[in-house]
């Protein structure tokens, strides 16, 4: 009989689900917003309509990401850490280094056969997070999704100063009044970006094979900005944001799989999508 | 089903040990005694905790008001913000040491008024009639806090002790200069003790002075052997324990309370480890507390690693003795020599055994003495913002650990799918806050790292050979 295992991985701007069977059979990735308990619920529902399967159906879930403790159908919730860890060496075995540049922040994980050994978080600051480019996107007038390919064409990128968010948007509009050009000041950012990434990378002992995650991954100038920086090929997954979601789901096979071979049930919460009314 | 609406409810914070329960009515029994000991017209002295001269104030009947202790006391109950935005407000930058912050802050506003701020948690800091500062490793605040203070009280004086952190250098031996240094520092206590006898206008009576060293040094190899009792497996203690049993050790030393104090420890942690009552029921991971000055507003962090089998059996923070053994203090009747070997071997003990392995410095080999003998599985550091001191090089110390000492034994899959053996450092977690400032603090996101660094030490221990 087919088993299916769920990942949802909450993050703080963005919320994603996959449904695997020996692989991804279905993935949702929709934007969080602050009712996270009903729309865990919304997006499971999609992904399971996506391939018609109930939900009494799915073996295991594992939540992860900042709002897993919002998913109330979740079996089991798992740190974004071990989650990104064991999504990267699905997709990438002899992955050691990866780098998730999020919404709201960034991490970088040493790992090992696809289990964790080391991190570090930068969850304090927004200046090495998707943030910060949406903020300076949104100064520049371009949309955040072209920014990788305008700051590829800048051969002199101007250089940002500032660490902080808020100061680096007043400097990057200060340049661009003084003549400098787009490509150059987009370049200028990602690889300002890329600096404060690295900074606390660094701290790891990079070592390759290096894989960026996030939505930062899908930025082409800033993927180049970091490879540039740590002097290492940088990979991409085929769909950087699901990584952490995959990562759960095969985390809840591996636990499927253990207590199978242990001989004990597996413990699971009721399997029902309840509607959850706030007031 | 519609969601109830949560009250924010602070979880209550769990100690492990009678002793550390006991701690907090201590310390506010000695807060209350300060503002009596004022109005009974005694001297009262703000200090800095591990001055090196505790007995030399007991003996001169000088009340110490211990101003790092008073800025904790308001870090914990979360009411320091009112006084470090004061501080703020007259020009002190938010960087600076936040104990100092918190302080300059409630003794502005104290002047000010003239009577405690309101609401001054546990009664208040009493005004002090004399200011003694002394320097210890980098923190040129134990310097400069009182003479900020003084703009507002310029009455009172500061005398200012220069206590020296030796030099440790690859190609100096401990042996060769420790001359020079004790003479500097006995030198520096005799000034002090001049000092005070002008402010008191009692001579010092040394052999009293004697008595109370002696009782200090016995007290130091009774904490030494207590904590050591912490080494068992599940350990009857951990360091939110400690946190606050370190109360006497730097609040009170040299005086029979505090040895008392220990002693009743010692039999708690026996009598627990004859039970097998440990910290947790089921003890799964042992961490070294690697440095750092805690938060003191977020000791129930201490409770969260608990609830996840996992138990802190020793920690370098406040740890501020060895056995007097181990300090070589030669045979001399004057108790202020015997009081400048004591800091002169407490500082340097390290430095031997550090030049001995390559690559490892004297906080590094600690760290490596106490992870071989309390059977540590992983390593937790805090890096407090606003404390150069005792944070500075944290990081290096943790990079230099784990470039230096690898003890775990691990199979590696090469590219080719062959097993070799090897060896891994010990999981490491940096924490980031503060030790007063709560504003740099987030629940959630310290949750979220204590909790991928638990997964962490799982996978560990699992791929162990």
């Amino acid at each position: 009989m087919t088993q299916y295992f769920a990942g949802i991985d909450i993050g703080s701007t963005m919320t994603k689900v996959v449904i695997m069977d020996s692989g991804i059979i279905s993935s949702i990735i929709g934007p969080t917003g602050p009712e996270q308990r009903r729309l865990a619920n919304k997006v499971m529902e999609k992904a399971l309509h996506e391939v018609n399967i109930p939900f009494r159906e799915i073996t295991y879930v594992v939540a992860t990401g900042y709002g897993r403790i919002n998913v109330p159908f979740a079996d089991k919730q798992i740190t974004e850490i071990s989650c990104h860890a064991k999504g990267v060496a699905h997709f990438f075995p002899e992955a050691k280094t990866i780098i998730d540049i999020g919404g709201q922040d960034c991490k970088g994980i040493r790992i090992d056969n696809g289990k964790p050994v080391d991190f570090v978080m930068n969850d304090k600051c927004a200046a090495g997070t998707g943030r910060f480019l949406e903020i300076i996107a949104d100064a520049l007038g371009i949309k955040i999704e072209e920014m990788g390919e305008i700051g590829l064409e800048g051969n002199h990128p101007a250089k940002i100063s500032n660490i902080c968010t808020v100061f680096a948007e007043q400097e990057v509009v200060a340049r661009l009044a003084e003549g400098v050009s787009l490509h150059n000041l987009v370049a200028g950012i990602l690889e300002s970006l890329a600096n404060r990434v690295s900074r606390m990378v660094n701290r790891l002992h990079v070592a390759e094979e290096v894989v960026v995650t996030g939505g930062g991954a899908k930025n082409v100038g800033l993927v180049k900005a970091l490879s540039d920086k740590l002097s290492y090929t940088v990979a991409v997954p085929p769909e950087p944001l699901l990584t952490g979601a995959v990562g759960a789901a095969l985390l809840g096979k591996d636990i499927a799989d253990k207590t199978l071979k242990d001989g004990v049930s597996l413990e699971t919460k009721e399997r029902s999508l309840k509607e959850i009314k706030i007031f | 089903m519609a969601e109830e609406e949560k009250k924010e409810v602070r979880k209550k914070r769990r100690t492990a040990t009678k002793a550390a329960a006991s701690i907090g009515p201590m310390v506010k029994e000695s807060i209350g005694g300060t503002i009596r000991a004022k109005q009974e017209g005694k001297k009262l002295a703000y200090t800095f905790i591990v001055c090196l001269y505790d007995e030399i104030l007991s003996v001169m009947d000088i009340v110490p008001v211990w101003t790092e202790n008073y800025a904790g006391v308001c870090g914990a109950k979360r009411d320091a913000e009112r006084f470090l935005e004061r501080a703020e407000s007259l020009g002190f930058s938010r960087s600076l040491c936040t104990y100092a912050l918190c302080g300059l802050g409630f003794d502005q506003w104290r002047e000010k008024l003239g009577e405690m701020p309101p609401d001054a948690p546990w009664g208040g800091q009493a005004r002090p009639d004399m200011m003694l500062s002394s320097g210890q490793i980098l923190c040129d605040p134990r310097n400069k806090w009182y003479q900020a203070a003084q703009q507002f009280m310029p009455d009172v004086p500061i005398y200012d002790v220069g206590l020296p952190y030796p030099l440790y250098e690859d190609d100096i031996e401990v042996a060769d200069v420790q001359d020079y240094y004790i003479k500097h520092i006995t030198e520096e206590l005799r000034g002090l003790v001049t000092f005070l006898e002008k402010q008191t206008g009692k001579k010092m009576d040394y052999d009293r002075l004697s008595e109370f060293v002696d009782l200090g040094e016995r007290t130091w190899n009774m904490i030494w052997e207590t904590y050591e009792l912490r080494r068992a497996v599940p350990t009857p203690m951990g360091t939110g324990d400690a946190m606050n049993t370190m109360v006497p050790m730097v609040f009170m030393m040299g005086t029979q309370q505090c040895y008392d104090f220990y002693l009743a420890l010692n039999k708690e942690l026996q009598d627990k480890i004859a039970r097998k009552e440990g910290v947790v029921e089921d003890e799964k991971y042992r961490l070294l507390w690697g440095g750092g000055l805690p938060s003191w507003f977020a000791l129930t962090d201490f409770n969260y690693f608990n609830s996840k089998g996992a138990v802190f059996p020793v920690e370098t923070t406040y740890r501020m003795i060895e056995p007097i053994y181990r300090l070589n203090i030669p045979d001399t009747n004057d108790p202020i020599e015997r009081l400048a070997w004591r800091w002169f071997g407490y500082w340097t003990y390290w430095y031997d055994k550090a030049k001995k392995r390559p690559g490892s410095e004297p906080d590094v080999e600690r760290l490596i003495q106490y992870i071989e003998d309390y059977q540590i599985d992983g390593v937790v550091m805090h890096e407090a913002f606003s404390c150069r001191t005792w944070h500075l090089g944290l990081i290096w110390q943790l990079n230099q650990l784990k470039k230096i000492y690898r003890p775990i034994p691990v199979l590696i899959l090469g590219k080719d799918g062959e097993k070799t053996k090897g060896k891994r450092e010990l999981p490491s977690l940096i924490l980031e806050s503060d030790i007063i400032d709560i504003s740099s603090y987030s629940e959630v996101d310290t949750r979220n790292r204590i909790d991928a660094f638990i997964e962490t030490l799982e996978q560990t221990k699992k791929n162990k050979v």
